[in-house]
């Protein structure tokens, strides 16, 4: 791995690692809404995500640990599959 | 509470079907051609590189910044992969990321994944790039390649946040049409776009910096 990957990586383990600070505990004091929910609740639109659920993960949840742990787990995971699926795909195409 | 979803990120709900159906139909062509032409650029390293930033997109976007007053903002990086990687490899790094918080997250719904694909994976990515393009033709050297990543990034999630507005107000199954729809996501991501644009160009500038990426 060169010395830039390397550097990509610490950044993305530094990410994840500081995630929960923004996206559950400011998220949580602030109150988080993202520019659609806004724009949905104003015209009282139902966002049914939560009735046809598939995922233990939802909302980057891990069932049974704290959002903030659970935020963390969830980064992890992401990067994991992402990565995974990278290689597959990116790593596959070499003709 | 905490995230719902992300900039952008259509949950389930929200389109009809004609646009579930169609959103599918033209972003799995779309797609497929991209497929076929990014197969062609990636050589072993870009390969690594793509996936680098592919996670790296994944965890950027977890890091939203809630604003008072009810939104918040955080990374797509449409248009920093195209800058990066070219547009057709930039929107399979885009499609992997936005299919993972879709399938595993729940992070956008599965009727709005075509949709999300094409607005961040795809008119995120062009836009950023067209302009990034543009940009650099006007503005010679250094100072081209980091406005043209700026203005790229920025109108990249601009576009792409009209283009989500256009597609719900556009939707039957949605009370309002795109009168009010395509004002309210356009200037909120005009506003929140700045940000990207911030990132983006930040971002090109240290690889350019550092000597070690051929840019787009």
């Amino acid at each position: 791995m060169g010395d830039s990957m390397r550097k990509a990586w610490y950044a993305i383990a530094f990410m994840i690692i500081i995630s929960p600070l923004f996206g559950v505990i400011l998220a949580n004091m602030i109150g988080y809404h993202e520019p659609l929910d806004v724009a949905a609740q104003m015209l009282h639109l139902k966002d049914i995500s939560d009735k046809i659920n598939w995922t233990p993960f939802y909302n980057y949840t891990v069932p049974g640990l704290p959002d903030t742990i659970g935020y963390i787990i969830s980064g992890i995971i992401g990067v994991a599959v992402v990565y995974v699926l990278g290689k597959v795909f990116f790593g596959g195409a070499k003709e | 509470m905490h995230k719902t979803g992300e900039n952008v990120h259509i949950p389930d709900g929200y389109l009809s079907l004609p646009w579930i159906v169609g959103t599918y139909i033209f972003t799995i062509i779309y797609l497929a051609i991209a497929w076929r032409k990014a197969k062609r650029q990636l050589t072993p390293e870009k390969a690594a590189a793509a996936t680098t930033l592919a996670a790296a997109i994944f965890a950027a976007m977890m890091l939203n910044w809630p604003i008072p007053g009810g939104t918040s903002l955080h990374m797509v990086g449409g248009a920093l992969a195209a800058i990066l990687f070219g547009p057709w490899i930039a929107s399979w790094i885009l499609a992997l990321v936005v299919g993972t918080q879709c399938f595993v997250f729940h992070d956008g719904g599965i009727t709005a994944l075509g949709a999300n694909i094409l607005n961040m994976g795809i008119i995120d990515v062009w836009v950023g790039y067209l302009v990034y393009k543009a940009v650099r033709k006007v503005v010679p050297g250094e100072k081209g390649i980091i406005l043209g990543a700026f203005l790229g990034g920025w109108l990249g999630i601009a576009i792409a946040g009209t283009a989500a507005g256009i597609e719900i107000g556009l939707s039957p199954a949605f009370p309002y049409g795109i009168e009010i729809t395509v004002p309210v996501m356009f200037t909120w991501h005009l506003l929140l776009g700045i940000i990207e644009g911030i990132i983006t160009a930040s971002v090109v500038y240290y690889l350019v910096k550092k000597g070690k990426w051929v840019i787009a």
